[in-house]
């Protein structure tokens, strides 16, 4: 091991990845891309514990999605108790 | 030395790449690749049809590959896992266009066939690269003519018991035969279990010249 038994954190727990995965970029999986409607956000994080990929943060200015790993799998939509998050079809943007 | 590239130089050889999303559409691409080389092969040419496993399409919404090959000689690279130089590409998903590098190793007079409702002017501003030995962009809106079948029967090797050309892979391989002539239309028909689809795409197909894209701006 390279370090020592002392320095292992109790019952093995690390803490979460803070770092992006440069060789799982899965952004080019989206076929629909989630926008927020910030003005019914309550910013109850529902989303935000329920995205698979980790692509949506809690920003002081609100929720955000990180598109670059964001696949568009919708489960944030489904689960916005005010509807506020709604999936368009990528290909409306030109970015 | 032999270059590599020049290993197979096989002149009478045509590739086709069939790009799709992981599971929803993984029967519609095979069906594509499938349907067209059962046609040729009905034309007693030589015939290839498999899918890429590289691409891991057991995960939902991946881009993933289906090939075919079709030849008036016996097929000499038949070991050769992947299509680098494809003839023909085929999205069963317009988004596909947008970040994913679709016209890779693309031969000169190569197609481009799209099943979307947009004109391909719009399609044509997301294609970054390989657009230089592209000829033309095949529009078909397949979706409105066949529902896509979502099931993983005749994946990997076992038996499709929905039928070849049941979903989407029908009005996609007719516009594929409409822009390239790879087989007679008739023998396609004769394969696919969606023959009303493949005639209405047969005859709504629209086809534009990258030439004329590339000029309007």
């Amino acid at each position: 091991m390279s370090i020592s038994p002392n320095e292992v954190p109790f019952a093995g727990t690390v803490p979460s990845p803070k770092t992006e995965n440069e060789g799982m970029i899965t952004g080019s999986w989206r076929t629909r891309r989630p926008i927020l409607d910030a003005d019914k956000c309550t910013e109850c994080l529902i989303c935000w514990i329920s995205c698979p990929d980790s692509s949506i943060k809690a920003a002081s200015s609100g929720m955000e999605f990180n598109l670059k790993y964001c696949k568009g799998c919708g489960i944030c939509n489904e689960v916005c108790p005010v509807g506020a998050i709604s999936l368009v079809p990528e290909l409306d943007f030109e970015d | 030395m032999v270059s590599s590239n020049k290993l197979f130089e096989e002149p009478g050889l045509k590739q086709i790449t069939v790009w799709a999303r992981g599971v929803y559409e993984n029967k519609e691409a095979r069906d594509v690749v499938v349907a067209l080389t059962e046609a040729a092969a009905k034309e007693g040419k030589y015939v290839q049809a498999w899918e890429n496993y590289v691409d891991l399409p057991d995960r939902i919404y991946v881009p993933v590959r289906a090939y075919g090959k079709i030849s008036d000689q016996p097929i000499e690279s038949k070991y050769v896992y992947e299509n680098e130089t494809p003839d023909i590409v085929v999205l069963t998903e317009e988004t596909l266009v947008k970040g994913v590098d679709i016209l890779a190793g693309i031969r000169p007079g190569a197609v481009l066939v799209v099943n979307t409702k947009r004109p391909p002017e719009y399609l044509f501003k997301f294609l970054k690269k390989g657009t230089e030995n592209l000829k033309s962009i095949i529009t078909v809106d397949a979706s409105s003519l066949a529902k896509s079948i979502i099931t993983l029967s005749g994946a990997e090797g076992a038996t499709d018991a929905s039928g070849i050309g049941k979903g989407l892979g029908a009005p996609l391989a007719a516009a594929v035969v409409k822009a390239t002539g790879i087989v007679e239309f008739e023998n396609l028909l004769k394969i696919v279990a969606n023959k009303q689809a493949a005639k209405s795409a047969y005859e709504k197909a629209q086809v534009a010249e990258v030439k004329t894209l590339v000029n309007a701006g």
